[in-house]
């Protein structure tokens, strides 16, 4: 194992127009602490503790296993990747086979500061992730595995560390330590890093699992996407299908953030009901699914929804990459989403023209919509204008949120334009 | 096969020569970044390579 020097200890030229210290500050800080619930697969019996031995007695030895039985395994269980983009990792797996040398990458980089998923799974189940990681790369007959963590997420980083050191001996696994940045999980970002160049989005001309780094076909998945791997290997698909839907067998996990409080981590098998999820305080409240760069919902929406990927795109409210954002009755859903969008215009790049020079445009316009001065109808401008438009998907995310807000709540935004919210004149009092 | 302009976002810095050499498919917005339309049809295809060859950024290509 060995550690490089994170790549934005560089500090390359084109950042240096936009200090870190005038970025404006997440809403919702990175948490320090994460209230991990025992879940039915994934997160069973989390209360054993992270160690290899608890591990293995619980699971079991991890068997030898080949290519096509692992494309089996995923296939039967319908495994989609994680990270927030749902795409079957059978294929990807299936790709990346065909090519010389295939690289595996573990993402554990957790960029988006209301997501805790990735970092539970580190605190409580590493060596189900690296299990996973181990049996791909072992089918593909890789000979390069790295696990990429975050410096802003120390915990977790320590966590993994000392998981790694308990498998001396096993597949070597190279740890790398992602920027402090929204966009630095992103796939491209992260091959960009184990390059060795800034850690920041590039255009893919073509998939990751096609050419990756330094041109091999690269296998790079969310750090949930490798439990549900190293589960499938371990338990087979008969125990993975006990839980979830025909369709749609399995578990998902959520991060359930209120902004001002630790963020809940829970397991739910898929086909469970929203309204079970969400605590009984956000019931009849609207809520944020996917995260920051996710799509407002109202309570009778979310009410009505179930966990499913398929079912939650089709509603307009993308899972993403499980977080759902549940902000209080104090809280103004206009006003946080002014808070949010101000801070991803912060964390772009600035590679990009129409992302470096839109988002901040974007975040200008919401937040003259949440100072009651009007701006929505500039706001739906600039969104149709951005999206699509750069190497990564931070414009299309973050069109997607303002959007959302101008679609989904039209009457919390044509409140405040009013002046009328009353959130927004208790502001003004003060 | 429809073929079509993809731009290399963080290469391009807006310096509008695609525009000017290939008006029928690359507006310019706000900030002088291109806007990129459809699909390139048989009769632009000329235009377009040769709005891809000029670009002194390298950033645009026909895929």
């Amino acid at each position: 194992m060995t550690q490089q020097a994170p790549a934005w200890a560089a500090s390359p030229r084109h950042l240096a127009s936009r200090p870190v210290s005038t970025r404006p500050a997440s809403p919702v800080p990175v948490p320090h602490e994460v209230c991990i619930h025992p879940g039915p697969a994934l997160l069973e019996g989390v209360a054993d503790g992270p160690s290899l031995a608890a591990h293995r007695k619980r699971y079991g030895d991890l068997p030898t296993t080949r290519l096509p039985h692992l494309l089996q395994l995923v296939r039967g269980a319908g495994l989609r990747g994680r990270g927030g983009a749902a795409f079957p990792f059978a294929t990807k797996l299936e790709t990346a086979s065909k090519r010389r040398r295939p690289v595996v990458v573990v993402n554990l980089s957790e960029g988006e500061p209301a997501s805790a998923k990735d970092s539970a799974l580190a605190l409580s189940r590493p060596h189900l992730v690296l299990d996973g990681a181990t049996a791909a790369a072992q089918a593909l007959g890789s000979r390069e595995v790295h696990l990429v963590v975050t410096g802003e997420r120390p915990l977790v980083r320590q966590s993994m560390e000392r998981a790694l050191e308990e498998r001396a001996g096993d597949v070597a696994v190279r740890l790398h330590t992602a920027a402090p940045r929204f966009v630095a999980g992103q796939a491209r970002a992260v091959i960009e890093l184990l390059s060795g160049r800034p850690n920041l989005p590039v255009t893919a001309w073509s998939p990751e699992a096609i050419e990756g780094l330094r041109g091999r076909p690269t296998l790079l998945s969310n750090a949930e996407t490798w439990a549900h791997v190293g589960l499938l290997v371990l338990r087979g698909e008969g125990a993975y299908r006990r839980h979830g839907t025909e369709t749609e067998p399995g578990t998902a996990l959520l991060s359930l953030t209120t902004p001002g409080e630790e963020p809940h981590v829970l397991e739910v098998p898929y086909g469970t009901r929203l309204r079970e999820v969400l605590p009984e305080a956000a019931h009849g409240l609207p809520a944020l699914v996917g995260g920051f760069h996710g799509s407002w919902a109202t309570w009778p929406t979310l009410a009505n929804a179930r966990i499913s990927v398929p079912h939650l795109a089709a509603l307009g409210t993308p899972l993403g990459a499980g977080v759902l954002l549940v902000p209080d009755a104090e809280t103004c859903p206009v006003e946080l989403t002014s808070r949010i969008v101000a801070f991803l215009a912060g964390q772009s790049a600035g590679r990009c023209g129409p992302c470096h020079n839109g988002l901040p445009a974007l975040a200008a316009a919401v937040h003259d919509v949440a100072t009651g001065r009007g701006g929505a109808e500039r706001a739906g401008q600039l969104a149709e204008l951005v999206r699509g438009r750069g190497a990564c998907a931070h414009p299309d995310g973050t069109v997607r949120l303002v959007r959302s807000l101008l679609g989904t709540l039209p009457h919390e935004v044509a409140e405040h334009v009013s002046g009328g919210c009353a959130h927004l004149r208790a502001a003004v009092a003060s | 096969m429809s073929r079509r302009l993809r731009v290399d976002w963080p290469s391009c810095q807006a310096r509008g020569l695609c525009h000017e050499l290939l008006p029928e498919l690359v507006e310019l917005d706000e900030w002088g970044y291109p806007i990129v339309g459809g699909e390139v049809t048989e009769e632009l295809v000329a235009d377009a390579r040769a709005a891809v060859r000029a670009c002194p950024r390298l950033a645009l290509r026909l895929v």
